[in-house]
């Protein structure tokens, strides 16, 4: 079939435009139409709802417990059989870290304490659970003052909705033994959590991969900031401009 | 099935393993039960661990479901079959349909409202009910979050197609779920 009809059909581009694929200059000629155009306007409404309503029922199941375990059996990946599987996750980041040695900043900082290495694990483990935040809430003045109860001094929350990253909330990490405040964005279905550790030291290259995931570090007002996602690298590095670009 | 080298060990847990729990989710919604889901991942795995060498480097998520949505399509080509022969009447259909053009039907326009409130199981019975390319295109886009380019990748069809899927799909759910009584749509 032909995709040079499509965007002749304006419901077609009524999707792109909420699934957020259409330029700026359709994307402004389509909000011209809506506004003349009420059809295409309560189109555009129901989708939304379809959308939202979708997300707001049908999180995403983790899978069984015992799956990953049974894959790293299979190719040959050893675990030890009493850890759940978050564990197994992390301990595979540690594999393939050493084996494959391609991050030049693991030269640096080795070994299984590495604050990288604990939050990929921490992101990976947020991602498998039904919840990816302790406390969910898109609005930073409810997130914010739940850190105030739990930590010394809560981290900078601020509002990036209107770049394309809306809050989801916040969780506590813990390194070492210490707990870490960690805020939680998205990207499309992308999460980013975002740590913020006083003091201390980024990664030794500012961007890195650990296991399939992008981890961006920088230092603002001497806290250690560390974003890790499955969000494109550039994508990564937008976030962390609007973030210090943002005023709290 | 342990041949294979650490190096390829290493890759398969830094390639695959991260996005097992997507894999899962694609494959349950396209088989339509856990068990049969977990079947599928498991022998989608090991074709990835056999095939580690060949991934690009690029799109790990998306090289992941592509693979295990081949083995979810393997596994309805033996177990049912009859849903992978609706695809073929439904490619007439959309053709002849984007042909034509699409028209924003004024007839069925059910409130937002009634949208907004359906529950978990109306949602999930609906989306169950959807031929399998539709299925897996709203899955992909509204359950995963692959953009467009994505899901053209992964289901091996053109952007044009992965939209005029997208809108059916969305289109279909709206009406079904829009209404009082749930609609029979077998």
């Amino acid at each position: 079939m032909s995709p040079s009809t499509a965007p002749d059909d304006p419901t077609l581009l009524v999707h792109a435009y909420l699934d957020g694929e259409l330029d700026p200059a359709h994307a402004l000629e389509l909000e011209r139409r809506f506004a003349s155009e009420p059809a295409l306007a309560a189109e555009r409404d129901r989708i939304a709802a379809l959308r939202q309503v979708i997300q707001q029922q049908l999180p995403r199941e983790a899978p069984p417990p015992g799956l990953a375990r049974r894959i790293e059996a299979a190719v040959g990946i050893r675990q030890a059989s009493s850890q759940p599987s978050w564990r197994a996750l992390a301990a595979s980041v540690l594999v393939a870290a050493f084996v494959g040695g391609g991050a030049s900043w693991l030269v640096l900082r080795p070994g299984p304490d590495s604050v990288a290495d604990t939050l990929v694990a921490g992101h990976m483990r947020a991602l498998m659970s039904s919840q990816p935040t302790d406390v969910a809430s898109s609005d930073r003045h409810t997130v914010k003052p739940w850190f105030n109860g739990r930590i010394p001094e809560a981290p900078r929350v601020v509002d990036l909705a209107a770049e394309g990253f809306p809050l989801v909330g916040g969780r506590i990490d813990v390194i070492g033994r210490a707990p870490v405040p960690t805020l939680v964005y998205r990207h499309r279905q992308h999460l980013i959590s975002l740590s913020a550790i006083p003091g201390g030291q980024g990664l030794a290259t500012p961007q890195g991969q650990i296991a399939g995931y992008n981890v961006l570090s920088w230092i603002d007002n001497g806290i250690t900031y560390w974003a890790v996602s499955d969000l494109a690298a550039s994508d990564l590095d937008k976030f962390a401009k609007a973030f210090r670009a943002a005023s709290p | 099935m342990s041949a294979g080298s650490d190096d390829d060990r290493a890759r398969f847990a830094s390639v695959v393993l991260p996005h097992l729990a997507d894999a899962y989710a694609l494959a349950r919604w396209l088989t339509g039960s856990r068990a049969d889901a977990e079947d599928v991942v498991q022998e989608a795995c090991l074709r990835a661990f056999r095939g580690i060498g060949g991934f690009g480097g690029v799109n790990a998520r998306a090289w992941v479901l592509t693979i295990v949505r081949h083995a979810a399509y393997s596994w309805l080509g033996k177990n049912r079959s009859a849903a992978l022969l609706m695809v073929d009447d439904l490619e007439a259909v959309e053709r002849r349909e984007l042909s034509h053009g699409v028209p924003v039907d004024q007839s069925e326009t059910p409130e937002m409202a009634m949208i907004a409130k359906a529950d978990a199981a109306r949602l999930e019975a609906a989306i169950a009910l959807l031929p399998v390319p539709f299925r897996e295109t709203l899955v992909l886009r509204d359950l995963q979050g692959l953009d467009y380019r994505e899901i053209a990748e992964v289901t091996k069809v053109p952007i044009g197609t992965v939209m005029s899927r997208l809108a059916r799909a969305r289109r279909r759910l709206i009406a079904s779920i829009g209404t009082d009584e749930p609609k029979d749509r077998s």
